[in-house]
């Protein structure tokens, strides 16, 4: 029997890296949409209500600090797990704020880049678990 | 303590130390020359006190010879018998002149006539000396001792008058003795003769010098001009007999003359047990004297008493005091003049010193103050000078070294951007590759990539695989242009054919892929243009530009290629049509990882280092490059090379 599909929303900026994500998920069964920035980003997580959101930090327009916050400040899209991309330099950032959201601590969780497919798989199996 | 305040110590010490040896030579120096002088003083105030003691005796003499020249009138005496008429006249002689004795002997010494005692005679008197030889025809005269017996014989008052009780007298030489009953007389004795120089007897006269103050007076007055210094008489003299004062004008504490007291034991030992003079400083009776001893001696050289002169000793002191003072006031003045010199001295070596520990105190608070003022060619000049320079080159070093850190510090900065940039441009790249080559080793048939997505893979890790390579180039240029190991060979240089045409032979599957063309305008003139430039250089430049032209360029349309002669320079381009520059970003988008932002759906992965590159370059060449653009339209890079060397 086939159940539901999870959706994952991922957002980057990097038409590669969003491309390869997608193949990865969608082979691992997901339903995948996608977004190139932060403010796409969020409108496609009110459209499509994803059941995890991947958000790259690093991005033009409105990044993914400023998308996570938003999106954990909008009562609607709250609930719906983060996971965060990070360089291992943004842990290192000057403003606690993008400390703390780099170390993971205002997302859900977060993936150093590059990103190895099976953790990321892992991680988004256990958030979902989690729901 | 201050090196002035010392120096200014050191230098008083040595004044002082000065002015304390020159007192003290110099007061020793007064010392002995006023002692000297005054000692000289009174040896010849000595020998006019013998003059006048001498012209006494003399006196004596002559008027007991003279007196014996009247012939007529002994003889009568000494012949006749006629002793009345001539004792009346002999002792009207004896009157006249002041003497104590006059006595008329016959030639075997019994004495004819008496004068003051006039009926006492017939007493022989052979055994005296001056009597026996002048009854020997001999003239004598000397200072005599006279028993009191001799002096009763003589006449009324004599013995008393010789007779001397002593006085208690400090430092004298003791003695069992308390009185003197002998005299001491000035005695002169002459042969009376006939016609015919037969001896007919003896005349001798005498003084008593006891109580007797005409000599001393005498010395007093002609010596010393009775001259007083506060009220006490300059000079002083004295007959002793043997140690006893018999006759003197020393004043003693009752004020009278000091007879009755006695010598010191010093002079005593000196003169009267050693014959010898005695000059020296003594204390006598109340004051202190420069004093002359010598032995005075009977006619058989033997000693019986002393003449005394002495100098009052208190004028000398005085004058020494004087000048002792006056050279005092001079040395003060003296040393206040070398403390003054002292000072000021101290100020001129320790002016240029203070300058230096002033700079030096600057200089290690990290201020470097403007040169220290030379203001002498000694050791401070010269170290004046060395402070300078050292200063300056301190200085220098220091600058040298703020200017090297500095680079080091941009340098790092620079590394640092650089390896950030790195990092994260290649983590992207690489992340993709990771990705893909993560699921095409994946086998299992439910999760396996399906043909199209494999092809679709390897197609997006081909180019991601070329702009990594694309990238490794280009930060190598960038670490050559940055670490300066760049070198710049020039040489003449056909741009079009050495540069422009291998750079599209090297890009073109890109080109095909595309489908982008390239045009060179004029093409007959451009082949002409040479340049000289570094072709390897140069060629990065046109590769940098060709590949943002093939980047940013739209499909299907050409690349252009020109050149424009502009002088001194040429100015080539290399123009595209596609999205275009925005207005703003033209002149920075020159900067280091400044990119354009493309809206191309497959962004070529730029390292934003090239234009940044060819700007360097450019700038190495003398030349200038920049950027004209309309935003979705074209893109024209422009840059010019100088024509000459």
């Amino acid at each position: 029997m086939e159940e539901k599909k999870a959706k994952v929303l991922v957002v980057d900026d990097e038409l590669d890296v969003v491309e390869m994500l997608k193949m990865m998920l969608e082979n691992a069964s997901y339903d995948v949409v996608s977004a190139f920035d932060g403010e796409e980003g969020i409108k496609k997580a009110k459209e499509e209500k994803p059941d995890v959101i991947v958000l790259d930090l690093m991005m033009p327009g409105m990044n993914g600090f400023e998308a996570c916050k938003q999106m954990k400040n909008d009562p609607e899209l709250k609930k719906i797990p983060v996971l965060v991309l990070t360089a291992i330099s943004q842990r290192f950032s000057d403003t606690k704020y993008a400390r703390d959201l780099g170390l993971g601590l205002l997302s859900d969780d977060y993936i150093d880049k590059p990103v190895d497919p099976n953790v990321l798989l892992n991680r988004i199996a256990t958030l979902l678990g989690e729901r | 303590m201050l090196l002035r305040s010392k120096l200014a110590i050191y230098f008083l010490i040595v004044v002082l130390v000065s002015a304390v040896i020159s007192t003290i030579v110099g007061i020793q120096l007064i010392n002995s020359h006023i002692i000297n002088r005054a000692q000289n003083q009174v040896r010849h105030d000595l020998a006019s006190a013998w003059m006048v003691y001498n012209e006494k005796l003399n006196d004596v003499k002559d008027i007991v010879r003279v007196t014996s020249e009247r012939r007529m009138l002994l003889k009568d005496a000494l012949i006749k018998g006629e002793r009345n008429i001539v004792r009346r006249e002999l002792e009207k002689v004896r009157k006249i002149y002041n003497l104590d004795i006059l006595t008329l002997t016959d030639k075997e010494g019994f004495v004819i006539v008496r004068t003051r005692n006039p009926y006492n005679v017939g007493d022989d008197q052979s055994n005296d000396d001056l009597v026996s030889r002048a009854l020997k025809g001999e003239v004598a005269a000397t200072t005599q001792i006279v028993p009191v017996e001799q002096l009763k014989i003589e006449g009324d008052g004599l013995a008393e008058k010789a007779y001397s009780v002593f006085k208690a007298t400090p430092k004298a030489k003791p003695t069992v003795k308390k009185y003197e009953t002998s005299g001491m007389m000035l005695k002169a004795a002459v042969p009376v003769v006939d016609d015919n120089g037969n001896i007919l007897g003896a005349l001798r006269g005498g003084v008593l010098l006891n109580r007797n103050y005409q000599i001393v007076d005498r010395i007093k007055d002609i010596v010393y001009r009775g001259e007083t210094y506060k009220g006490k008489d300059i000079g002083t003299a004295t007959i002793f007999q043997w140690d006893v004062r018999i006759s003197t004008n020393v004043i003693g504490e009752n004020g009278n003359r000091a007879i009755e007291t006695r010598v010191s034991e010093e002079v005593y030992d000196a003169v009267l047990e050693n014959g010898r003079s005695w000059i020296d400083r003594a204390f006598v009776v109340n004051d202190w004297y420069i004093t002359a001893y010598e032995p005075i001696i009977d006619y058989n050289d033997k000693v019986i008493g002393i003449l005394y002169v002495g100098i009052l000793e208190q004028p000398y002191i005085d004058m020494k005091m004087d000048v002792i003072w006056s050279m005092i006031k001079y040395l003060i003045i003296a040393v206040a003049i070398a403390m003054v010199i002292a000072f000021f001295m101290g100020r001129a070596i320790t002016k240029p010193v203070s300058n230096l520990v002033h700079a030096t105190e600057q200089i290690s608070r990290g201020n470097f103050p403007s040169k220290v003022e030379i203001t002498s060619k000694d050791e401070i000049g010269i170290l004046s000078e060395s402070f300078n320079s050292m200063s300056m080159r301190l200085k220098q070093t220091l600058d040298e070294k703020d200017i090297a850190n500095e680079k080091l510090k941009d340098l790092n900065t620079r590394y640092l951007e650089l390896l950030g940039f790195v990092t994260h441009e290649l983590m992207q790249p690489l992340g993709v590759l990771k990705g893909y080559l993560i699921m095409m080793e994946d086998v299992n048939p439910d999760t396996a990539l399906k043909p199209e997505q494999r092809k679709q893979a390897v197609s997006t890790m081909l180019r991601n695989v070329n702009m990594l390579i694309n990238m490794s180039q280009t930060y190598l240029q960038l670490s050559k242009i940055e670490s300066g190991v760049l070198e710049i060979h020039k040489k003449k240089v056909n741009v079009y054919k050495k540069i422009i045409l291998p750079v599209m032979e090297d890009k073109k599957a890109k080109l095909i892929v595309r489908d982008i063309s390239f045009k060179v305008e004029n093409e007959e003139e451009f082949d002409k243009i040479e340049v000289y430039a570094d072709p390897i250089m140069l060629r990065i430049v046109y590769n940098n530009l060709v590949t943002n032209a093939i980047k940013y360029g739209e499909k299907g349309k050409p690349i252009s290629f020109g050149v424009k002669d502009e002088g001194d320079f040429y100015r080539f381009n290399v123009r595209n049509e596609g999205v275009g520059i925005p207005h703003d970003k033209l002149e920075a988008i020159f900067e280091k990882f400044v990119r354009i932002e493309g809206k191309s759906e497959h962004k070529e992965w730029g390292t934003g280092l090239g234009l940044f590159n060819a700007r360097e370059i450019i700038k190495n060449h003398n030349g200038r490059i920049w950027a004209e653009s309309v935003e979705g339209e074209w893109a024209n890079f422009l840059f010019t090379l100088p024509k000459g060397k």
